[in-house]
């Protein structure tokens, strides 16, 4: 069977992570294919929703990478980012999907290997869960998870 | 005053670390040309070496940079690496400057910095992310570091092939050295400063020993990016540290050889930062140790951060200055241990101790280049190397028209080597031709073409960047599948999409084909959105109806090992970008138009001082001075520690202000209201007896409100006659010499009212101010006794020399805790002062005809406080106008528009605070040069018919922008929103989207993803 | 303001589950501001049901609707257009909300997706704090501005009790003592002598006590 491919969405802020990011491009560091990035100014702009939404269209698994702590260039940005993820995780758990399909991560803008190990680490982690059930419930319409994957 | 130029624009600026730097941008901001010439291949300086800096601790660079990158101002400067001052004739407004360049074998304009010569022949090209890893990141805009290699010719052995790896064709194998003659009205010089070489100091051991490091090798130990990929270890044996010892002033504040006789200044807070990083980051295991002889944290809340230091992370301060470093040995093998020999202060023995790693604390020195090379341009420097400046004057050298910043005019730290680039960038202004209002050096955009009701034509254009995307990737195939797309008009690869010839392919198409958005793909949007941008408003249309997807960087470098992935991933990409373009609409960037007028609150020395540089300039300054005279509290003091006289230079100012044209004094003013916006504020005073109201309308507001000069309730002062503080003294001295000659016995204390828990930071002129007037009293009276109780004495920089002659002079010098204050008791006439002395280990009384107490400053409070609310800035916990950015911004704070300088930013002495006023007056100018100012478009927007005003928003956002307005809905200020989007994800009502990532537009790149994969 | 507070979501699943076809409605007042019931909680929700249906396999439909005020009958009209194609009706407003849109639309199942807590105030951002009980006898003219019946864990009129201990009551350390608060503020105020003041029983018919309530204005009223 083939290796089992999820799609995963980083929101990374501008001025750190999505820096490093092009960081890791600029050093050839490899990570895997299956992160997708959007650009936020800062971490405090992504919403509980964006995360929701984003697994509910069809993600494997999402992740917020913002600055390090106290690094925000908005000063709390990246703090309430945070707060907001451990919401999503509860509210994951609540309804069966899993709150470990989101994650929070620091990283400065120099941190190139940061980003290329964050982003490989959480792939793999995301393929040992397998699938977002939701993705799959959707896909097989009119049977349970468990039966029909 | 010195004698403008006619016609000059131009400052050549002498070196390209952060203060060459700060400089360039603030006169580049502000209309002027410059020249910015580095000796070396890149630009950053020190700073870039460094892993984070204090008090943040962060890695600031990166915090700030993308501003610097924002302005597009650049275009005002010329920046030559790899390039040399030979020459230079003429006069202040008039320099003629030869310049020589060596060459660096890669046209600037071609080389994309892809990386392909440095993988192929990494011997002999020069670009070293591990060692400088903020260079493509930080110092990142295209002018500046540059971002390209440099080749090591001499060290190639195939030139031909190195030519061929080359995609861009940018290296230039017979390239030559070339000279340039530039014209400048003045000239700035930050040529930085060297580090004291350790291996001088015999009995430290440093180049014998392996683990005995210098702080710059622990800081690149530190660094995520240096050689050990940030782990902690030692270079002897790879094995982390258990116990690391710091040794403060290795190099610096000594008379031995080697030594250098001031102190280096910066010393004392990185190696607590290096301490305190340390311990964050491997808490359990390592013990750190500080060896010093005074504690210098004098800056702005630096004692708050010895604090930390010290109760927070557990770092340990020995007082003493160890006199050898040795190895340890086990059955006659060196461990890798280090034995530290010293005597501690407060006893006879010698002891030591055993540590597994050895930071020195090594200092600044000039270099043998900079000696040269001031002397050929005339420029006088003292006995230290350093440029020689007046009290007054504080980045004026000894020539007219030439100006010293940063660590070549003394040892300093990054904040006040910020201040004076800001400084010497004023005077250079100074020099040049009147301020015109600046011609953006731009082209001039067509009309913006209305799309309202059109439905969305998109174009999508790939980048092939060379091979750098098309040598992974299949971009015809890719291009033509994206036709499919829905609203989709053309789709095209257009070779290396940054050329000029594909720009106006893209601008070409645009026009053809009547569309009105685009995506690109391409490298990344950080550093090439303002280059597509350009073209799009060329082209007639909205410079915001554009993707930039980041195929390079972020996709076709990173996954060259697969590329089916690349391709995939490429695709989904694009579907993103194109699913988010479509949700585009035209926006404007916010600008307002600029009064040019200047509001300066506070009438001492730093407010005349910016009035006037500003006032010459040909602004015009409101003076607001809350008092009955101008003057503030330099009125009270009579002599500099190098004994200028400040009543003459007062009144000299003083007269200058009042009769200036340019400026109005308000006297006995009081600010009592406040609205606005930068570029258009309008403030309310309450001016003379009457309290007459008026209202001043301005577009730049500078806050100089000063200090108070400490007078606590302490060791009988205001009780006993015989008891005074410096100010009285220094008064005593000037007035009534008779009266100071007779005075036998004199004991000093220091820290009277400061470095307290009522006033926990340090007041940075007592000690200066003690050393003065004892130098003072002794020149009077060569027999007097002079003794000083300090806490630590902290002269820095020369100020050191002046304490060292103290001590020849015989003052005696002596320290005691904060827990164990000097006793004062009255004794008729006299006064008996009893201490603990270190050395003896008991307690001691003197006998003393005057007791002077050094008390410092205190925050104005009540004025910050109610100026803070009418503006609404904020303060520190003790009550000093808060900046920016206590590192990278030190005298902008936090609102557009407002700016602080003097005593009302922290302690300072009136040097520190004609710098600062200087600097502020540069700062100002980068916003009065223009006639709007552009605040982006990348701002908060409420939809007043869903909100509910239920706060969340003004609770939520970090710099408190959003407020209910009267009709009774949150108003967010354009002028005043930073676009971080905080107030829309936290909104819940939905009734707040931040422009240019709406969410309907990031909900559109997640459908792009996910529509192909259904 | 009325504060409320989202139901487990394990029950608001259990409680739609036999539906297909949901109308998930918010009201942008009161549990807009208390982050209970407003469009962003709204979307959230609607996105976690969807999920958790999709996982099933179990078809499931949502429409998102916020009014402006769901206690009004006027908004509460808003609905009509959408009323017949849901199953049920999903409400994210307090209880008025819930049963203004039961009694308007009789045939309709309307299930609350929020718990109504009580009347408070904003400590500051997402704490909300029980500040009023509704008594409709207000006594906090003579308890210094701070309420005995909300914010007194026993409602005693003449405290504090036995259990008061630093300022806090002995039923959470987290709750501040009434009492205490109310010496505070009579200190603070130069009145400590109305803290000895008996305050006496109270009539209780102004409150729950002779059963539900109603107010009417003469004046206003058609």
């Amino acid at each position: 069977m083939e290796e089992f491919q999820p799609v995963i969405v980083a929101f990374c802020c501008h001025y750190c992570a999505y820096t490093a990011a092009d960081m890791a491009g600029s050093k050839r560091l490899h990570y895997p294919a299956n992160v997708k990035i959007i650009r936020v100014p800062c971490t405090g702009k992504v919403s509980a929703l964006h995360m929701m939404e984003a697994l509910r269209k069809g993600a494997d698994g999402v992740y917020v990478a913002g600055c390090l702590e106290g690094d925000c260039h908005f000063r709390t940005g990246n703090t309430r980012a945070t707060k907001r993820v451990a919401y999503v995780k509860k509210l994951l758990d609540e309804i069966g999907i899993g709150g470990e399909r989101v994650e929070m991560y620091a990283m400065s803008a120099g941190m190139g290997e940061v980003f290329a190990r964050t982003a490989s680490e959480f792939t793999e982690k995301i393929r040992r869960l397998g699938p977002n059930p939701a993705r799959v419930g959707r896909d097989n319409p009119g049977c349970a998870t468990a039966a029909c994957s | 005053m010195q004698k403008r130029s006619e016609f000059s624009n131009k400052v050549l600026i002498v070196g390209g670390g952060m203060g060459g730097i700060r400089a360039a941008l603030d006169l580049a901001e502000a209309g002027r040309d410059v020249v910015l010439v580095d000796k070396s291949y890149s630009i950053g300086g020190l700073m870039t070496s460094l892993d984070r800096t204090f008090p943040t601790n962060n890695c600031d660079l990166c915090t700030l940079s993308p501003r610097l990158s924002e302005s597009g101002r650049q275009l005002h400067i010329e920046l030559l690496t790899m390039t040399e001052v030979e020459e230079v004739s003429g006069d202040a407004g008039n320099f003629k400057a030869n310049l020589s360049s060596r060459p660096r074998y890669i046209d600037l304009q071609k080389c994309t910095a892809c990386g392909e010569c440095h993988r192929q022949f990494p011997g002999c090209v020069r670009f070293t992310p591990g060692l400088d890893h903020r260079a493509p990141t930080c110092m990142r805009y295209p002018q500046a570091t540059p971002y390209a290699f440099s080749i090591d010719i001499d060290a190639c052995s195939d030139v031909d092939e190195l030519v061929k790896v080359c995609p861009a064709g940018a290296i230039i194998p017979d390239d030559k050295p070339r000279s340039h003659e530039v014209d400048a009205g003045a000239i700035i010089l930050a040529l930085g400063a060297e580090i004291t070489d350790p291996g001088v100091l015999d009995t430290y051991g440093y180049g014998v020993y392996p683990n005995v490091v210098t702080s710059l090798e622990y800081e690149r130990i530190l660094s995520a990016t240096g050689p050990t990929g940030g782990q902690l270890v030692r270079p002897s044996d790879g094995q982390k540290p258990r116990k690391v010892a710091w040794i403060q002033c290795a190099g610096s504040r000594g008379l031995r050889p080697g030594f250098q006789p001031y102190c280096s200044s910066a010393c004392c807070m990185y190696a607590l930062k290096e301490a305190m990083v340390t311990r964050e980051r491997f808490l359990e295991d390592i013990e750190t140790t500080i060896f010093y002889m005074d504690m210098r944290t004098y800056g702005k809340d630096y004692e708050l951060y010895l604090q930390r230091a010290k109760n927070q992370y557990g770092v340990r301060f020995v007082r003493s200055r160890p006199h050898s470093i040795d190895p340890v040995f086990k059955d006659a093998v060196m461990t890798g241990g280090l034995d530290i020999g010293y005597m501690p202060y407060s006893s006879n023995l010698p002891a030591a101790e055993e540590f597994d790693m050895v930071v020195l604390s090594t200092g600044f020195r000039v270099s043998d280049e900079t000696r040269s090379l001031a002397e050929k341009l005339g420029v006088e420097l003292n006995d230290c190397g350093y440029a020689k400046t007046g009290s007054f004057e504080p980045v004026a050298t000894s020539k007219p028209g030439i100006y010293a910043c940063g660590l070549f005019e003394a040892p300093k730290d990054i904040p006040e080597t910020l201040v004076q680039a800001g400084a010497a960038a004023c005077c250079a202004s100074a020099d040049l031709s009147p301020l015109r209002v600046v011609q953006e050096k731009s082209e001039n955009f067509p009309p913006e073409k209305d799309i309202s009701g059109e439905p969305a034509r998109v174009g999508v254009f790939v980048c092939d960047c060379e091979n750098n995307i098309g040598g992974v990737i299949d971009v015809k195939s890719m291009a033509a599948g994206l036709k499919e797309l829905k609203d989709v008009v053309v789709s095209e690869t257009i070779g290396h999409g940054c050329s000029r010839d594909s720009l106006e392919r893209i601008q070409e198409v645009i026009r053809k084909e009547n569309l009105n958005r685009v995506v690109i793909g391409a490298c990344s949007p950080r550093t090439h959105e303002a280059v597509f941008q350009d073209t799009l408003r060329k082209a007639g249309l909205n410079r915001y109806m554009l993707e930039i997807v980041n195929l390079r960087d972020q996709d076709t470098w990173v996954h060259t090992d697969n590329p089916a992935f690349a391709a995939s991933k490429a695709k989904e990409l694009m579907h993103m970008g194109v699913g988010a373009v479509r949700m585009t609409h035209p926006l404007a960037d916010h600008t307002l138009p600029m009064n040019k007028d200047v509001l300066v609150v506070g009438g001492g020395v730093t407010g005349m001082k910016a009035a006037l540089s500003l006032a010459d300039g040909g602004f015009k300054v409101f003076l607001l001075e809350r008092s009955n005279r101008l003057g503030g509290t330099a009125g009270k003091v009579r002599r500099t520690l190098d004994g200028q006289d400040v009543q003459a230079y007062l009144k000299t100012m003083v007269e200058k202000t009042e009769s200036h044209e340019n400026i109005q004094v308000l006297k006995q003013a009081v600010v009592v209201d406040h609205t606005g916006m930068a570029g258009m504020f309008k403030t309310g005073v309450q001016v003379g007896a009457r309290m007459v109201y008026r209202q001043i309308t301005h577009g730049i507001t500078i806050l100089a409100t000063g200090a108070l000069v400490n007078r606590p309730d302490e060791m009988l002062l205001g009780a006993h006659d015989a008891v005074m503080t410096q100010l009285d003294m220094d008064a005593l001295l000037e007035d009534n010499p008779e009266g100071a000659k007779a005075l036998r016995n004199v004991v000093m204390v220091q820290c009277v009212g400061s470095r307290v828990p009522e006033n926990p930071n340090c007041s940075r002129i007592c000690c200066q101010t003690a050393v003065k007037n004892a130098l003072r009293l002794k020149e009077l009276n060569p027999d007097a006794t002079i003794v000083i109780l300090y806490r630590d004495m902290r002269t820095p920089g020369m100020q050191e020399l002046y304490y060292t002659k103290a001590r020849e002079k015989g003052v005696v010098f002596v320290p005691y805790e904060l827990e164990d204050k000097p006793g004062v008791v009255a004794d008729g006439k006299k006064l008996s002062v009893t201490f603990t002395d270190p050395v003896l280990g008991r307690k001691v009384q003197v006998s003393c005809d005057c007791l002077v107490l050094s008390t410092g400053f205190v925050a104005d409070e009540e004025s910050t406080e109610d100026l803070g609310v009418i503006f609404r800035l904020p303060r520190t916990s003790d009550g000093y106008f808060l900046e920016d950015h206590v590192k990278l911004r030190p005298v902008d704070l936090p609102t557009p528009g407002f700016f602080v300088a003097g005593a009302a930013h922290s302690p300072k002495n009136i040097r520190d605070s004609i710098a600062q006023a200087q600097a502020v007056a540069s700062r100002a100018q980068t916003f009065l040069a223009g006639d709007s100012i552009n605040m982006g478009a990348a701002v908060a927007r409420v939809d007043s018919n869903r909100c509910a005003a239920c706060l969340i928003c003004v609770r939520a956002c970090p710099f408190g922008v959003p407020f209910v307005n009267a009709e009774g809905h949150s108003e967010i200020d354009p002028a005043k929103c930073h676009g971080c989007g905080t107030c829309a994800s936290e909104c819940p009502a939905e009734a707040i989207q931040l422009m240019q990532y709406e969410d309907d537009l990031i909900f559109a790149k997640l459908d792009g993803l996910f529509e192909r994969t259904a | 303001m009325i504060t409320a507070e989202r139901k487990p979501i394990e029950d608001l699943i259990n409680s739609v589950s036999s539906y297909r076809r949901i109308l998930l409605l918010g009201c942008n007042e009161c549990v807009t501001v208390c982050s209970a019931g407003g469009r962003k909680e709204v979307a959230l929700l609607s996105s976690a049901l969807q999920m958790h249906f999709m996982k099933e396999g179990h078809p499931f439909e949502i429409k998102e609707i916020t009014l402006e005020r769901q206690c009004d009958p006027e908004y509460v009209e808003e609905l009509v257009p959408y009323i017949d194609q849901a199953d049920a009706v999903l409400s994210m407003a307090c209880g008025c909300g819930v049963q203004e849109v039961a009694r308007r639309f009789k045939e309709k199942m309307v299930l609350p997706a929020v718990n109504t807590k009580f009347m408070g105030a904003s400590e500051r951002q997402g704490v909300w704090a029980e500040r009023c009980a509704g008594c409709g006898d207000c006594v906090l003219g003579s308890t210094g501005g701070v309420c005995p019946i909300a914010r007194c864990s026993k409602q005693l009129l003449n405290g504090p009790c036995g259990g008061s201990g630093k300022g806090k009551c002995e039923v959470d350390s987290d709750i501040d003592c009434a009492w205490q608060l109310i010496w505070d503020r009579l200190k603070a105020l130069g009145m400590t002598e109305k803290y000895e003041e008996n305050i006496p029983a109270k009539d209780w018919r102004t409150g729950r006590g002779a059963g539900p309530r109603k107010i009417v204005r003469e004046d206003l009223a058609s």
